[in-house]
């Protein structure tokens, strides 16, 4: 019991001594894959592999070397046909306007960790910069 | 030790009665059911209908005489559990879409939106081929009023449903046999529920041959 004890401690200890940069970092990728869980995976699949031709894959998408209209579609949804590894799509995608800059943060930092490659943080502030600059506002 | 091996004993005679009612499982008869003039029971039977299908064709209750088939409603902007419901129902489809006895009815419940182009294009995207799963649009008020009375779900306009895309509606998978009795329902939107249905579809067409 005591010997437990001990071990959940010392886990809790080299926990801590992360970088508290790491446990951002840990924190926005848990908190990406909630957001995703809830309001993406439903088209694009939990793994990330589309449906068929209606909804693209993100996984392997060569779309998401745009991260800033990736963001942008994230919070303002998009129609029309787009190409996704050469495929045409073409199904209107709605939007996100009851995301916080914060949960767009968390998501993208999800989505490029886990398909496009990326292991650092989407900043809020970054976020913010590119939504103030998206060309399909409202 | 003896009262092990007696624990063991009923455990096993559990088991057998159990895995016996399985294999002699019958559906239930879902909805009213009323007494007929000469004493049957009358069990509840979906109404005759008539849509126009994803290439502008007629599809009435003909189009599935002699066949089992499962319904839904959905429509094709919605943001949240259609696409679910589409990917559990593609597992139906790749199941049985070689068999003449098994068909899929789609109603889409937002008829301005989803015209017949819509929905074939909304078709050709998920790759459906062959007449087995139709997608079929109507009147609204028509689709609702089957919806709700005959296939016993909910499907209603409702702009303050906002983040559902401003209709409620339910997905549920509703499996009808060859008489047009209904004789399951399922969360089409649970894969486990949808696992349940593709092995009732099994049972219903040993029933049914
Ligand atoms: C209702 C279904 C649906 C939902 C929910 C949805 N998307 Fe999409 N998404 C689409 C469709 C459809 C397209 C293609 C749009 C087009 O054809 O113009 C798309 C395109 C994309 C693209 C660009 C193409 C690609 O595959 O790389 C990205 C990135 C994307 N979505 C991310 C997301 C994220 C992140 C979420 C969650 C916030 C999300 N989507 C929620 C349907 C959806």
């Amino acid at each position: 019991m005591k010997k437990s004890l001990c071990v959940i401690f010392s886990g809790v200890l080299l926990a801590s001594c992360g970088s508290s940069e790491e446990i951002k970092y840990e924190q926005y990728l848990v908190n990406g894959e909630q957001h995703y869980l809830k309001h993406c995976s439903n088209c694009h699949q939990a793994d990330g592999s589309g449906l068929k031709d209606l909804y693209p894959p993100l996984a392997g998408s060569d779309f998401l070397n745009n991260k800033e209209l990736v963001i942008c579609l994230i919070r303002n949804g998009m129609s029309g046909e787009i190409k996704v590894n050469g495929k045409v799509y073409n199904q209107p995608m709605p939007g996100n306007k009851q995301l916080y800059e914060l949960d767009i943060a968390e998501l993208t930092t999800y989505i490029y960790t886990k398909w496009g490659n990326s292991k650092e943080i989407t900043e809020v502030s970054s976020v913010k910069k590119t939504l103030g600059e998206c060309k399909t506002k409202e | 030790m003896i009262k092990n091996i007696q624990f063991i004993f009923v455990f096993l005679i559990a088991l057998a009665a159990f895995s016996c009612s399985d294999s002699q499982r019958k559906l239930p008869y879902l909805g009213n059911k009323q007494v007929g003039e000469n004493g049957d029971t009358v069990f509840h039977t979906i109404r005759d209908f008539k849509f126009v299908n994803q290439d502008n064709d007629t599809i009435t209750n003909e189009a599935y005489k002699d066949k089992i088939y499962i319904s839904d409603f959905f429509f094709t902007s919605c943001p949240t559990i259609c696409p679910v419901m589409k990917t559990q129902m593609l597992r139906v489809y790749e199941k049985f879409k070689d068999n003449p006895q098994v068909g899929i009815l789609s109603h889409t419940i937002d008829p301005r939106h989803d015209s017949v182009q819509v929905l074939k294009a909304y078709r050709d995207r998920l790759g459906i081929k062959g007449n087995m799963w139709q997608f079929v649009t109507g009147e609204q008020d028509d689709i609702y009023e089957i919806a709700q009375k005959f296939y016993m779900v909910s499907a209603m306009e409702d702009s303050a449903a906002k983040e559902e895309g401003g209709f409620v509606h339910s997905g549920a998978f509703i499996l009808t046999d060859k008489q047009r009795h209904v004789r399951g329902m399922y969360d089409g939107t649970k894969e486990e529920e949808v696992t349940k249905l593709i092995k009732d579809i099994q049972l219903l067409l040993s029933e049914q041959p």
